[in-house]
This record gives structure tokens, sequence and C-alpha cells, in this order.
């Protein structure tokens, strides 16, 4: 079988997370149909990326040019195009991350071939490929099948394989990248860091997170009250970010930041994976929610199903007893 | 014959839902433990259209009809039953009886204003000695020159704290009985115009119910609506039209009281099963909804014969409003009951639906005199 | 500034139940409650921003069955000024390739500068249609974009990225932006707008006018996620469960 080919993704000069991620699970896609795994990386400067990947990967394909510093999608788009026109990788994998959505259809479009979006699984069948993703805000599950193609473009949901570590050792091959220039019509400027507020929710032991559950503003006084008791601070999922109860840096998910405390405590949460993504390293994670089927209950180690406005008082006062 | 909402009533629908169920159901519980007028509200009720909706676009309004009337109506009562009221009563207590016997300057004065939410509408017929019995009232409007003297106590009205324009009636001619009765519009500024006692009412409770106090109000002449002795004939026009918005109340309070049980009933479990699953609350599910879908297309029909410039429809008028409080108050109970303990704690909504419905039989004519409206149609 | 917006009426699945239909390829429909999709409120609420500012005409576009009348007209209620509806009645064949397509094939004969799309639709989740549709144009484009200033010629895009950083990208116009919630505040529809969008001519225009088109994949099933871990739920009443959540953020030396 051709090769499955996996696209490197760096920010500012660090290897992204779904990098090891899309590395792991194509060696494994690799060695269950007898394929070879090559990376490919665009960046201006590539040796601390390939130290960092080597063993992961037969092979590594560099593309070493000043534009590829930061992303910018067009000029990935064109780049990529080329080398997998060139190559005709059977599958080529990217991370469905904020990079891999601005580049993957409009790659597979440009190069005529298959693709799908956020997917969870991949099954090679002879020339068939199926995948599985998720539909109806993650609701329910979909096997898809693709459209039967010697070529296929698919990208990966983060946070869904576990990165491992590799014992291989590629082979290096360094290509000149097709173009030399950002194209005139997209020109990639700057970063920005959202500013800081005055609570960091990514420096506390104990978060409180909360959804579309506690209904209206007014409630995060209960919220507050409880998160004072227990001595934590206060995040949130998007659609409170969305309906400006709570700043932007409060917002706990993969647009917002990732929290790694001792204690996480869902209320009124149910658990959509972009959420997921930026909790589930914490060390405990606690549920309260009225809908049993909830996915937040696939994540959490303690579930409360009930409705919050009941429990929370009664929480914080055996809380503060407990302290006593 | 048709069952179907047009468009425009099916976008209506949908918007003001969209909007009461983000705007306005946020602020429901806490307004009405506080009793607090939701002026914040009304500034967006107004943006929306809401605060005319039956008035013609010349002077502001929405222009809309009768049953699209119904229909918001029923989806702000959904959410927040005192919101409900006050848009009732700025549409049809106040803007409907200026629309149909003010003259051309008084519409040009006093709708625009009231339609994009710059002054609030309230009406007073009720008097501590005259409820149901209308020609009981004793407050009186002397003509003085170019303005009448205006005196007099009006209780129990909604929006009074609130309100800038007020529909007022009072005799100019005590001996003619009720043919003697007139309308005015008061402005809230008037000397001698003062506010009485604040009710601390059990349901709706966010309305701004307070009593009138005239003493001595120079009424400016022109401020008279209609003809001196017109009162009664106004007021009683304008009852047949409010009855589509208190019944729409009704079928709101009582769906949204559905609403919630079905949800609970789904969620709570006894005797290992989500008690939707047994037969006495299915039992109560089944008479809840079709006694609100009997209760709406009641509200509907008077609506449709009103748009159709049918007269005359005192008898339909007074069978919706009449029957969707019945339902109102046996719905809301039966949610309540179906929620157990917990229906009867301000944790859930239920008891605020209960609390709200109750008034349905009271205001705007009671259940009894409805069902006289009703009986002397079929005897008479 | 013309602007074309595309929008999609969609099933509200974040807060209701979602049930595989008989088929096992599609859901049943019949009590969830259809809505325009989230994103795209947001990409019609920017466009008519921008309208407000620099004036021009935005024309609003969806593949739909009949049903989406009712979107395109509320879309018309809120500051658009032509709707066009292709005319869909099977939509469980479309993917967002699919619907990418046959929206290239309406719009590549329009005159915009701009257009803007929701960056995702809650019901199939692709994230494809707004970039498919921007290569398919030729244009340049930005996905989850949050912030955007407009120039004559330019536009000036902020793309959220994860971590809450934001990546500014220069793009000449015209060009394609996929619109993040929350880039600003929806606004709801004038009853007097809704009643003057009821009334308004819609245009349609068949898709068996645009010939055979591709899709990329086909359902073969849908189901439930599988569980692979479960929370150990703790029953009791508020003070039975609190008692005992208590005793296990003790145990565990968090309090």
């Amino acid at each position: 079988m051709n090769d499955i080919f996996v696209l490197i993704e760096h920010r500012q000069g660090v290897i992204r997370d779904i990098t090891f991620e899309l590395l792991a699970f194509g060696r494994n896609l690799a060695n269950k149909n007898n394929a070879k795994l090559t990376a490919i990386i665009f960046a201006d400067n590539s040796k601390k990326i390939i130290d960092k990947i080597k063993t992961q990967a037969d092979k590594i394909t560099v593309i070493e040019n000043p534009i590829f510093k930061d992303f910018n999608a067009e000029s990935y788009q064109i780049a990529l195009a080329e080398i997998i026109k060139k190559e005709n990788p059977f599958i080529t994998l990217i991370g469905h991350t904020a990079f891999g959505m601005d580049l993957c259809s409009s790659l597979a479009t440009e190069l005529k071939i298959p693709f799908t979006t956020d997917c969870l699984d991949v099954e090679i069948n002879g020339k068939k490929l199926s995948v599985t993703r998720q539909m109806y805000d993650g609701k329910l599950n979909v096997k898809l099948q693709l459209q039967e193609n010697d070529s296929y473009l698919v990208s990966l949901r983060a946070g869904t394989f576990p990165a491992e570590d590799g014992n291989l050792n590629a082979e290096i091959e360094k290509i000149e990248s097709p173009i030399s220039a950002e194209p005139d019509y997209r020109k990639f400027i700057e970063y920005i860091e959202v500013v800081a507020g005055e609570v960091d929710i990514t420096k506390s032991d104990v978060v409180i997170g909360i959804g579309r559950g506690i209904k209206e503003k007014d409630n995060l006084d209960i919220i507050d009250e409880f998160a004072d008791a227990i001595g934590g601070v206060v995040g949130c999922s998007r659609p409170i970010v969305d309906a400006e109860w709570l700043p932007k840096d409060r917002q706990i998910g993969s647009s917002g930041k990732t929290i790694k405390p001792k204690l996480y405590i869902a209320i009124g949460i149910s658990g959509a994976f972009q959420h997921v993504m930026g909790m589930k390293s914490a060390d405990t994670i606690i549920a309260i929610n009225k809908d049993p089927n909830a996915p937040i209950f696939n994540e959490a180690d303690y579930g409360i199903v009930d409705d919050l406005f009941k429990v929370i008082p009664v929480l914080k006062n055996k809380i503060l007893e407990a302290k006593a | 014959m048709n069952f179907g909402l047009t468009n425009d009533q099916k976008m209506l629908q949908k918007e003001v839902r969209n909007f009461a169920e983000t705007e306005l159901k946020p602020l429901a519980s806490e307004i009405d433990v506080s009793g607090e007028f939701p002026s914040e509200n009304i500034k967006k009720l107004a943006e929306m259209g809401l605060m005319g909706i039956i008035v013609p676009e010349k002077y502001s309004g929405s222009e809309f009809d009768f049953i699209s009337l119904a229909i918001a109506i029923e989806e702000i009562s959904r959410v927040c039953a005192s919101t409900g009221v006050i848009v009732a009563v700025n549409n049809s207590l106040v803007s409907y009886p200026i629309l149909q016997f003010g003259n051309e300057e008084q519409k040009q004065k006093y709708l625009p204003p009231l339609c994009i939410g710059e002054k609030i509408g309230a009406m007073g017929i009720t008097e501590p000695n005259a409820g149901s019995d209308v020609a009981a009232m004793e407050a009186t409007a002397k003509l003085n020159g170019d303005h009448y003297i205006l005196n007099g106590t009006k209780r129990f009205i909604t929006n009074g704290t609130a309100a800038d324009t007020f529909v007022v009636f009072a005799y100019t001619d005590k001996d003619a009985g009720y043919k003697g009765m007139s309308c005015f519009i008061v402005e809230r500024d008037l000397e001698g115009f003062s506010l009485g006692k604040h009710e601390d009412l059990m349901g709706i409770r966010a309305t701004g119910n307070c009593e009138l106090i005239f003493e001595d109000v120079k009424v400016p002449k022109e401020n008279l609506l209609g003809k001196e002795g017109d009162g009664f004939k106004i007021c009683m026009n304008t009852l047949d039209v409010s009855r589509i918005d208190i019944g729409a109340q009704g079928v709101g309070i009582a769906q949204a009281a559905l609403d919630e049980s079905i949800k609970y009933s789904k969620e709570r479990k006894t005797f290992g099963k989500p008690i939707c699953h047994h037969e006495m609350i299915q039992n109560m599910l089944a008479e809840m909804a079709t006694k609100i879908q009997a209760a709406r297309l009641l509200v509907y029909y008077v609506g449709y014969l009103k748009d159709k410039g049918v007269k005359r429809f005192s008898k339909e008028s007074a069978m919706a409003k009449y029957y969707a409080a019945d339902i109102a108050v046996d719905v809301t109970r039966k949610a309540v009951q179906i929620h157990g303990g917990y229906g009867y704690t301000k944790d859930y909504p239920v008891e605020r639906f209960y609390r709200d419905a109750r008034i349905l039989e009271l205001y705007e004519g009671t259940s009894e005199i409805q069902k006289i409206v009703i009986a002397r149609d079929l005897v008479k | 500034m013309n602007i074309i917006v595309c929008i999609k009426r969609v099933p509200q699945t974040a807060e209701a139940e979602v049930k595989v239909d008989s088929s096992g390829k599609d859901i049943e429909k019949d009590r969830l409650i259809f809505d325009t999709n989230e994103s795209d409120t947001y990409a019609l609420e920017e466009a008519v921003l921008q309208k407000e500012k620099f004036g021009g005409s935005i024309t609003v576009i969806t593949v739909g069955d009949e049903d989406s009348e009712e979107t395109l007209r509320i879309a018309l209620a809120k500051g658009a000024d032509e709707a066009i509806r292709i005319k869909v009645e099977d939509l469980d064949e479309l993917d967002g390739f699919k619907t990418a397509q046959i929206l290239h094939k309406i719009i590549k004969d329009m005159d915009f500068d701009i257009i803007f799309t929701g960056c995702l639709a809650t019901d199939d989740a692709y994230s494809q249609v707004g970039t498919t549709l921007a290569k398919l144009l030729e244009i340049p484009h930005a996905s989850l974009v949050t912030k955007i200033e407009l120039s004559e010629n330019s536009a000036d895009a902020y793309r959220e990225l994860e971590g809450g950083l934001l990546e500014h990208l220069k793009i000449k116009l015209p060009a394609l932006f996929t619109i993040q919630t929350g880039i600003n505040v929806p606004r709801y529809a004038s009853l007097i707008a809704i009643r003057r969008a009821a009334r308004k001519e819609l245009n349609e225009i068949s898709k068996t006018e645009f010939g055979e088109m591709k899709s990329n994949s086909f359902i073969e099933e849908l189901f439930t996620p599988p569980v692979s871990k479960l929370a150990e739920i703790l029953s009791g009443n508020p003070d039975e469960v609190s008692e005992k959540l208590t005793g296990i953020i003790k145990e565990k030396g968090l309090i």
C-alpha cells in the first residue's frame, strides 16, 4: 500500500500535542496495512522538530523555508498539494485543529480527492476507507464510507488518540519548497495573546466549571459562593462566554484554556468534546448534571444526576462543615 | 376553513419565543419574588415591536392582526406571566381603545410613544366599590370650561406604578346611568393625580399593580375619548378584545406548566421507573395537553372573528377567556401535583405558574361574569 | 460592500434527546425544534453590521427543503436584502462537499465582495462547506473568525486558535470568512421586519439545474457513542449525595 502521510503541526516553535497523536495513530494504521509512515514538516528551521519525532516515523520529509515559520493555510495548501500529487500517499492525516480546519477542505478540493473532517477512527479495507465521526452535538456517532479513490485526506479530532513513544529511525529527506513566498492575497501578520484577567484558571488546584445548565447570569452568585467555600476558581464552557456572563479567559476547552487542576467540578456542563479537551487531564473530575445521558459522565470519576440548584447549596454547606 | 398559521404568524411565533426564552425568562422568577416592574425588558419589548402589535405602522406600531397578538401574548406569558399582562394591557386596554375610538390628533399624540416604549399605558375601570358591577363606579368628571375635573379612586391597576398614559372611565352624567359614563386619556403628570396603595399580589407580582387617586385633576377637554356618554360602550368593546389576550395568557401559562411537567416526569423516578410511565401521571398529562389545545383554538377563533371584522363577539370572547382561565388554573394545579413536594417549592417554576394562573379567573371580568355574558346570549 | 451569507436550518440538538430512526442512517426528527444554525446567525449579524457601516447589499442563500423558507425569511427580517433557496428535497444525500459544490454553481456568477458562513453546522459538524466553497470559487478564506475589520480591498481577520490565541491575517477581497460564535450579538427580527419579510419573494432554484454532483461520503450507520469510562454515580437525595461527595473530596485531601 502507498504511504500514510502525517502533517506535523507546530506553533511558536513548539510541536503541538496533536502531532504526537497523529503519529501514534498513523503508525498503528501503517503497521496494520503494511504501509510506510511519512511525517511532513513545514518549518523555517526543522532541527528541533526532527529530533523530537524521528523515532516516530519511517520517513520525514522536510520543507524548510522562512515562509513556513508561522502557519498560513494558503502556503501550506499550495506546497502540500504539490507533494501529495507527486507522492500519491494512500491517506494524509491532518489534525482537526484551528490550523487543520483552515487547511483540510481547500487542500482536498484542490487535489480532487475524497476527504472528511473531525474523525475519531479510520478503517482501511482494501482500497476502501471508512471513518467514524460525531454528529448532532456529539449525541451520535456516524460511520461514513468515503467515495473510493487512490488517495484520501482525513482530519482527526485532537485528544482522541494517545501519544506513544516510537522505536523507528526515520530517513530524512529534504525537498525544495514548491513556493518561495507567501501568497499576496493572504498574509500572516501575527499571533495575539488574549490579555489575562485577574483570575488565572490554569493556576488553581480546584476549578469549578459551569455551562448552559446554570440558566441565567444571576445564578453565578450560587456558584461563586460554592467556589469560595471549596477554595476554587470559576471557569466555564463556551456558551457562557458567548453570552458574556464570564470573560474569555475563563473559558475551558479547545478554544480556551487547558487546565490540569487536582479537582475539577463540572456543573451544568453537558460535556461537548471541545470542553472535555480542556479539562480531561484534571486528577479528579466530578460532574453534576440533570441529564443522566450527558457525555460529561463519560469523563468524570464521580457523578451526581440531579438539579444543580438543589445540590450546590447543600454541598456548599457540607464542604464548609467538613472544613471546620 | 384553515387551521394553519400564516408565514408572518409563524415567524412571529418563532422569533418572540426566542426573544422570550433568552431575554425574559432569566428575569421571570426574580421579578416574581421582588415584585419589581421590569422596565428594562419594556425597552427590549418595544424594540421588537411588541408594545404596539396591533397598531398600524403609521402610528409606529407593528400592524399585525389579533391572532398574532394572541400568539405573542401566549409566547411571552409562557416564560413570564407578569410581562405577558404588561404587554397585553399596553396593546389591548390602552392602544386599542385609542385606535378604535380616538380622533386623529389623539392617535398621533398618544400611540407612537406607547408603541416605541417611551411611555407605558394603563387602564382605570375597577374601583374599590365597583368591580364586576362596572356601572357602580363612583368616579366623576365635570366639564369646567376647557377641561374636566376628575375625581375618584381606581383600584387594582396593572402597570399603574410605571404607566404614563392612562385610559380612565368616569361619570360625566351620573343620572343617565351607564349611558352617562365617559372615557378619558389622563397623563401621569397632571396635578392631583397620585398613586395609592401598591398591591402585594399572589401572582403576576411584577405588574406594578396599584391604586390611582384623582383629586380635582384637570383633564383637558380634548382628552375625552369618543363622545361624552361613550364610556360604557368603549369599556365593553375594549374588554371583548382584551379577553383575547387574557385567554392567550392562560394558554401560555398552562403550556409552560405542561412543558415543565413533561420534562420533570421523564426525569423523576418512583417505583423503579420515570413517573411519566405511571398511568396516573399520563392521565394528567393527556388532560392537560388536550385542554390547552382546546383553549388555544377558542382564543384563535376570537382573534379570527375580530380580524374578519365581525362586530359583536362578546359571547365567543367570554367563552375563550373563561375557558382559558379555567384550564390554566386546572393545568397548573396538576403541574404542581406531578412535581409532588418539589412543585410546592420555589426550586421549580410550577408554583409560580399556579399563583399566576389564579388571576385569570378574576381580572378583566371574573369567570362568573364571563358565564353571565355567555348565558345571556344563549337565552336572550 | 456586497455580501453573501450561507445559512442552514438545523435541528436544535444541544439540549434535546437525539434518537436514531428505523433506517439506522438518520435521526427521528418529528420532536426536534429546527432553527438557523447557531454560527450562521453570527455570520448573518456580521454581514448586517458591515452593511450598516459600508452600505451595499446582503444575499442569503440556503440549500434546503421547503421548511428552510422560514429560515431565509427570518434572515430577511434581520437585515438581508435578497434570499435564494436552492431546492433540495432529500437533505440526507448532502455532505459538506456536495453542499459546497451546489453553492458554488450559483455563487460563481454573482457579484460579491465577501462571503460569510458559519464555522460549523451543529447537525453534521463537518466545518467543510465554507472553506471548500472558497477553494471552488478560487478566492482566499479564513475560518473560525472572531473579529474582522474591513477596508476597501482587504480585510484584517482574526482567527481563534487553541488556547485563546488569535491569528491575525490580512486577506484580499473578495474572500470568504467562516464565522465563530461570540463575534457579535445577533439581533432579533422586529415585528415590522417580519411582516415585510413574510411577503417578500424568495428566489428558488432547482438543484437539478446544476446536473449531477458527487458526494464525498455515504452514511453507513448512526449509533449511540460507546461509553469509554463511566463515572461512579452517587445516588440519594441532595443531602445524601452531598455527604458522600464531601467525604470523597476530603479523603483525597482536596479540602
